[in-house]
């Protein structure tokens, strides 16, 4: 019996071995969390995508409240703000950028403004002045406010209304009084008709923590000082203040002047830990094709009215890059984009001690390499998850259950099931057929077909080898098995002669083509240059072609494998997410043994594409399709004229592969048939034969158990059922067995189950 | 003293070890899986010792358990 290696226990702890570094550059690619190129132009960062996807709603007083998070003054702002978003929207470069500023303006006029009144906030302990008047002042006030400082404006105007006035001459008159209500609402303490001097400022120092002023005041009073442009102050005399400039300029030189006089109020530093300021530069990627409204919206009178604004919102595309998340249905069904996804990952794999929930994220990756070829940055999902598959495998971390199925299946290939002879009446040979584990398991018939062919029409020999490429080891991470598959490859190769490979599956031909000094072609090839042989016939209608994901960054092979179709007459009908952007079946990266309903949701995904039945040419994908109930067929059945029919199940996929072996050892090199015949008669109930596809459960596993019984007379009797119950430790699993029998001769299986702990009897 | 058992199933003399000749008990057993063990009380042969693993027990609380420690 073949068994693999469990993991290792849950006490031991061991440490990882993935490169931070490499994983933080591979995370850094993904632009998901790139702001939208409107708000990276905002210097205040304003979130637009949200701010106009609530004004799109109607919803003025979200979209208010939105806005009120990047000012103090929205209406001052909106009506003053010079609208560096409006430049960098993207509409903009197909048609009119989104009226961003004009929203806002509609969005401040109807929204409720935030009322705190009532509601009691506390005040900081420290406090501010803030000499002088005009927007810096105005501004600045408002964001001390806002962080609840004790905040006094010392101002040479006689009254609030007058102090407003300064710098908001752009205000139409229901716009001040707007603004004029709000800064009534707002805790900031006035002191008019001061006198500015420098006495006075002096003087204040010892009340306050903190002293601003206008630049106007500042640059009177201290004629010989400078300002920092990016922190707004003037150290030598510590005075916060700004350095003039238009609404933009004040509104920004505020936050920045508020973010100091933070920093002071706390001792520190101000130049320390202010985090990323200003605009910035965005690596946003947007598929345009879907934009439609290119215009803008006109305005009826002097300004939106809510519903013009509203309809101007709504041309917003929502900037976002979800090229991965559209076409990919294992980041779907996570609902995570690669950058995030990534990062847990890799956290995952840091885990010494605890729960590895992305355990069964990073195996329900397909690795098939799609996202890579959508995404605009060129994003590695697959590297990711394979790296840290082999990661937790290496640390011991690694479940065995997930994989296990599919390991011991590429054993059982390489093994019972290997087959590796030259050709009857050569010693050595210039090729050789690999069509793969898959096709031998689902379409014994054309394998043969095609051997049988190849032998007939090229010269110097075509050997066949049965078996496994080694795919299966290096998808569940296991390095060190890939490695072995590869030596025991190797050496079978160089049995044969060291042929040329002709490879029936592009996976194979993918994970051969890695073995150094290996010459390997695919069939496809082979059979464009001898030509198809005779009796190949397309399909009668239409047909889709689904591309495998082994045959990604293969264009020569999509081609030919597309010419053979056209020669067989197949009509080919067009799908989306064709050829290089092909999804991938839900076979590739073992993501159907971790998780089955990933993978059935990949199978969907390419299914969505098309109601025509698929040709595709790998036997996985035809395997799947067909599973679906979809009419699939491999474009290898089309050459040969054969037909594989309904799709096996696990056990009749091993029972194929044996088969297949025998009858060639049989006819080709004239051996006994090897007996494969048991000594007693076994049945199984339709239900049990269902239940044991579902679980997983081979016929080996069964006759194992059966076996046992016979051997040991081992079995209990269940009165309720009338059946009998038997198990069986295979490998690192114990089956279990309901069944009824005849004496020792016939056996009918009702149930079928197992588990992987072991269980013992216990003492006392 | 009360020991903690995880799971208890009582055969109430419905099994019968075909080897033994004898009625299944509710008997002392233990799962292991890397490196954990978990007591229980399940149908066991008070001759041989063979212990019953019903199916509602192995595909429910033995898989789950199963399945959380693999992630461990
Ligand atoms: S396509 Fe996906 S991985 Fe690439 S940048 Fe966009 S969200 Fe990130
Ligand atoms: S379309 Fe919307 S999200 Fe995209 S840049 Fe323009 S305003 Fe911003
Ligand atoms: S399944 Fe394919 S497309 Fe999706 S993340 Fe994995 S490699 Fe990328
Ligand atoms: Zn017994």
């Amino acid at each position: 019996m073949t068994q693999i290696q469990e993991r290792g226990s849950t006490h031991v702890y061991k440490v990882n071995k993935i490169s931070k570094e490499e994983m933080e550059s591979m995370v850094a690619r993904c632009v998901y969390e790139h702001p939208p190129f409107c708000s990276a132009a905002c210097p205040l960062k304003l979130d637009a995508r949200a701010f106009l996807e609530a004004a799109a709603a109607g919803n003025f007083k979200k979209a208010l409240q939105l806005y009120e998070k990047i000012t103090p003054f929205p209406l001052i702002l909106a009506m003053g703000c010079e609208a560096p978003c409006e430049k960098k929207c993207r509409l903009a470069e197909i048609g009119d950028g989104v009226a961003i500023r004009r929203v806002e303006e509609a969005a401040a006029r109807c929204g409720a403004a935030r009322r705190l009144g009532g509601v009691f906030r506390s005040r900081k302990r420290k406090s501010a002045a803030i000499f002088g008047s005009g927007l810096f002042v105005l501004f600045l006030a408002g964001e001390l406010e806002k962080k609840a400082y004790p905040t006094t404006v010392f101002c040479e105007e006689p009254d609030l209304e007058a102090f407003l006035r300064r710098g908001t001459d752009f205000l139409d008159e229901s716009a001040f009084e707007t603004e004029l209500k709000r800064l009534k609402g707002k805790d900031i303490q006035f002191e008019f008709s001061c006198a500015l001097t420098r006495e006075l400022l002096e003087e204040k120092r010892g009340a306050f923590d903190v002293l601003c002023a206008s630049n106007e005041v500042a640059a009177r009073l201290y004629p010989e000082s400078v300002c920092i442009p990016e922190l707004m102050i003037r150290e030598d005399v510590k005075l916060v203040s700004d350095l003039g400039g238009g609404v933009m300029e004040a509104a920004f030189g505020a936050k920045k002047a508020a973010l100091t006089v933070d920093r002071l109020a706390q001792n520190l530093d101000p130049r320390n830990t202010r985090g990323q300021e200003g605009a910035v530069e965005s690596r946003l990627y947007t598929d345009l094709s879907a934009a439609d409204k290119l215009s803008r919206v006109p305005m009826a009178g002097a300004r939106y009215t809510p519903e013009e604004a509203a309809a101007e919102a709504g041309r917003c595309i929502q900037c976002r890059c979800e090229e991965c998340l559209k076409s990919c249905a294992f980041l779907k069904h996570y609902k995570k984009h690669p950058g995030l996804l990534s990062k847990e990952i890799y956290n995952n794999t840091q885990i010494i001690m605890g729960d590895h929930q992305l355990n069964k994220p990073m195996n329900s990756c397909s690795l098939c390499g799609q996202c890579t070829v959508v995404c605009p940055n060129g994003f590695d999902m697959a590297r990711v998850c394979r790296l840290a598959r082999q990661n937790m495998v290496s640390t011991d971390k690694m479940p065995l259950a997930p994989h296990e199925f599919a390991l011991l299946d590429m054993l059982f290939s390489n093994g019972d099931a290997f087959l590796a002879r030259p050709q009857p009446g050569f010693e050595t040979c210039r090729y050789v057929f690999f069509p793969g584990c898959q096709a031998s398991a689902i379409a014994p018939e054309t394998v043969k077909a095609a051997w049988l062919d190849l032998c007939e029409r090229l010269e110097g020999g075509v050997a066949l080898m049965l078996g496994c490429c080694g795919a299966i080891g290096d998808w569940a991470g296991r390095e060190e098995m890939a490695e072995q598959t590869k030596a025991f490859l190797d050496r079978e190769l160089a049995k044969l002669g060291d042929p040329v490979v002709i490879a029936g599956c592009p996976s194979c031909r993918k994970e051969l083509a890695g073995h150094e000094g290996l010459k390997i072609v695919g069939i496809w090839d082979v059979l464009l240059e001898i030509g198809l042989p005779e009796g190949g016939q397309g399909l009668s209608r239409p047909a889709a072609m689904h591309d495998s994901c082994g045959a990604r960054g293969d264009e020569k092979t999509r081609s030919a494998i597309r010419e053979i179709a056209k020669r067989l007459g197949c009509e080919l009908a067009d799908t989306p997410y064709s050829g290089d952007r092909s999804p991938c079946c839900g076979y590739g990266g073992l993501a159907a043994y971790a998780n089955r309903e990933v993978a059935a949701e990949m199978t969907e995904k390419c299914l969505e594409r098309s109601d025509a039945p698929y040709i595709s040419y790998c036997m996985a994908c035809r395997d799947r399709f067909a599973r679906q109930g979809r009419e699939s067929r491999h474009i290898l059945e089309l050459v040969y004229g054969t037909d594989a029919g309904a799709p096996p199940d696990i056990s009749e996929k091993r029972y194929n592969r044996l088969t297949l072996k025998n009858e060639l050892l049989h006819e080709l090199w004239g051996e006994e048939p090897r007996e494969m015949k048991l000594d007693y008669e076994l049945n199984y109930t339709p239900e049990a034969r269902r239940m044991m596809d579902e679980r997983m459960i081979l016929t080996d596993d069964v006759i194992a158990v059966l076996d046992e019984v016979r051997k040991t007379g081992e079995c209990i009797f269940d009165e309720e059922s009338g059946l009998f119950i038997a198990r069986k430790r295979v490998g690192n699993a114990t089956f279990w067995l309901k069944f009824s029998r005849e004496g020792d001769a016939r056996y009918l299986v009702h149930r079928a189950w197992s588990h992987r702990m072991t269980v013992v009897k216990r003492e006392g | 003293m009360a020991e903690k058992n995880y799971y208890t199933i009582d055969p109430e003399g419905k099994l019968r070890c075909m080897k033994c000749g004898v009625k299944l008990v509710k008997g002392k057993a233990k799962f292991l899986y890397l490196d954990n063990g978990f007591p229980v009380e399940l149908p066991v042969c008070p001759v041989c010792g063979f212990v019953y693993v019903p199916e509602e027990l192995a595909l429910g609380k033995v898989a789950s358990v199963e399945r959380a420690l693999e992630d461990k």
